[in-house]
């Protein structure tokens, strides 16, 4: 079940990142996207689990590269969840592998990818609407400075947790 | 690299590329990441709080049968969502049956079991923890602590039954028991004549002596059987022992020990151990159940070892041993091992020497060649010539050829010949 997940998320992450690409008028990239995807399954297959890591950092690193370029926004959020989402489900399925067979390993893939799906669908949802907010009277200056409040209170929040 | 560090890493990446580039696609980008790293920390366990306690089917086994261990751990601290639990087994102990790894998820107070079958060779191991790793939902933190679980287990080498083992030191003890006391008195084997005196039952009057004089009468006197004193050396020493592809007599050698531990100390005697390795291990001379059970637990951690100091048996510490008791030496031998010997008997100690066949035993997983064949000749002249400069020194030697049984050749070569055997002096 996990691996299936993961292997339709990676498709996902390398498949919208080609289409992406391909729509810019760029298929020689679009094909290395799809031959990253490949490679990431392959990697996983012969448990080089380290790749995922890597398969992440490419596939966020093109769609940064997308957005730079004015591609389509959309399939370039899309490849980064399906990268974060791949990158995810490798780390669980090598978490898995320690199990013995009489674990409840069905349970654990069944409450994993719920919980993975409900946080992607949520940062998703988060992503379209602020794609979808705009608000044009706002400074630079200010923008910034929202921002970097964001950022601040991030850090602050995530250390806070980690304490707690 | 951890998971939140890359998260961490990227989302910040995106952030500042949002900055930098004034465009508001790098913050949705990085949004996913932001909530996927939120959720982690957000769930994360805030206090781990586990106990384990460890069962095993028996404490005390012999080597290659199947132990059950069975470990119970509690939660007494928060949901824990993903705990990997891996019983931390000794070295040289196997998991046969089962795992000791278990991915699982553990609620607040409650308990998990598990349960594996591990087998393993002679020794003496200590089960100490389990190791557990707890990992939040999604791994975002990870912690690994350690439970511990104490137990331990003790794989004796296998005992052979020795019928009887024949020996004869100079001085024995003052109870009864079976080992022919050089003094007369009660007993069953013929020790000589001397006068009749009041008490005596008729039956042990000698009349053909009595015949011979008129006014006195003569009884038979038998030989006292009492207990001794034996000291047994198991010698670890590792150039004795050792031999190339991995190949080892000690475990021969430790068998022996044990199976003559257990025939002394049936026939009640006071059997004291000493392992020569790389260092001495003394069990101090005792008696019975009680005392087999401890040389046992010695034997059970004896390993070959090497040192400078007890290389050779020139530093065997004779003091331990009763003057005049019996010693029993297990040991391959070597030409060097002749003056220590030689000096322990001058010393008045009985001696045995049972000694594994080193020669034979190597023969036996060599190629077969002439080179070989003619090497196993020579070296085997030689042996057996230092043993019989041994057995000139008065000591008696049993040399073991390990393809055999320890208690055939034990029957064949130190069991009392029967009465009959011994009353036509055979």
């Amino acid at each position: 079940m996990t691996i299936v997940a993961m292997i339709l998320s990676i498709i996902l992450g390398t498949g919208s990142l080609a289409y992406g690409y391909s729509q810019a008028g760029m298929p020689d990239p679009a094909r290395w996207c799809a031959l990253l995807g490949i490679v990431w399954i392959l990697a996983h297959w012969r448990k080089y689990y380290w790749f995922s890591g890597l398969g992440l950092l490419l596939t966020l690193a093109a769609a940064a590269y997308g957005v730079w370029h004015s591609f389509t926004t959309i399939w370039m959020l899309l490849s980064a969840l399906g990268g974060l989402l791949g990158w995810d489900l490798s780390d669980f399925a090598m978490r898995l592998s320690y199990a013995s067979p009489t674990d409840d390993i069905r349970g654990m893939e069944r409450r994993h990818l719920e919980r993975a799906g409900i946080v992607a669908a949520l940062g998703f949802g988060l992503a379209l609407l602020s794609l979808a907010i705009h608000i044009n009277r706002l400074a630079f200056e200010v923008a910034v400075g929202l921002v970097l409040l964001a950022a601040l209170g991030l850090t602050r929040l995530v250390i806070g947790l980690r304490k707690y | 690299m951890s998971k939140s560090l890359l998260l961490g890493f990227i989302t910040y990446s995106l952030l500042l590329a949002g900055i930098a580039s004034v465009r508001g696609e790098f913050i949705a980008l990085a949004l996913p990441f932001v909530v996927y790293l939120l959720a982690g920390f957000l769930f994360a366990p805030d206090k781990i709080q586990l106990e384990a306690t460890r069962h095993l089917s028996t404490e005390r086994t012999s080597p290659n049968s199947e132990i059950d261990v069975t470990v119970t751990v509690t939660n007494r601290g928060s949901h824990l969502e993903e705990v990997l639990l891996d019983d931390v087994l000794p070295a040289d102990l196997k998991v046969r049956v089962g795992q000791s790894r278990h991915l699982i998820r553990l609620p607040k107070d409650s308990t998990y079991t598990f349960s594996y079958k591990v087998t393993g060779p002679r020794g003496g191991y200590g089960f100490e923890m389990v190791k557990a790793q707890i990992n939040d939902h999604l791994r975002m933190t990870s912690r690994e602590v350690q439970i511990e679980a104490k137990g331990q287990l003790f794989i004796f080498p296998p005992v052979m039954r020795l019928r009887h083992v024949a020996i004869r030191p100079r001085r024995t003890r003052v109870y009864a028991g079976s080992i022919p006391a050089r003094v007369g008195g009660s007993g069953t084997e013929f020790f000589g004549v001397r006068e009749y005196h009041l008490g005596d039952p008729p039956r042990a009057i000698n009349w053909r002596a009595s015949a011979h004089e008129e006014d006195v009468l003569y009884a038979n006197e038998f030989q006292q059987e009492r207990v001794a004193d034996v000291g047994i050396i198991l010698d670890g020493r590792l150039r004795m022992n050792e031999f190339s592809h991995g190949h080892s007599l000690f475990e021969y050698s430790v068998q022996a020990a044990a199976a003559l531990t257990d025939a002394l100390l049936t026939q009640g005697n006071r059997v004291g151990m000493l392992v020569y390795a790389a260092f001495l291990r003394w069990t101090v001379p005792g008696y019975g159940k009680i005392q087999r059970e401890k040389i046992l637990y010695s034997l059970a951690h004896a390993k070959p070892g090497g040192s400078e100091v007890f290389s050779d048996l020139e530093h065997l510490p004779t003091r331990l041993f009763p003057p005049e008791s019996q010693i029993i030496l297990v040991s391959p031998l070597q030409e060097d091992d002749l003056m220590p010997l030689v000096q322990l008997r001058a010393q008045g100690y009985q001696i045995l020497v049972i000694s594994p066949n080193p020669v034979k035993f190597e023969l036996s997983y060599l190629a077969k060649n002439r080179n070989v064949d003619l090497a196993g000749r020579v070296i085997q002249m030689e042996r057996t010539l230092m043993m019989q400069r041994v057995q000139r020194a008065g000591i008696q030697v049993l040399d073991w050829d390990v393809s055999e049984p320890f208690d055939l050749v034990v029957k064949r070569r130190l069991s009392r010949p029967p009465a009959w055997l011994r009353a036509v002096g055979r």
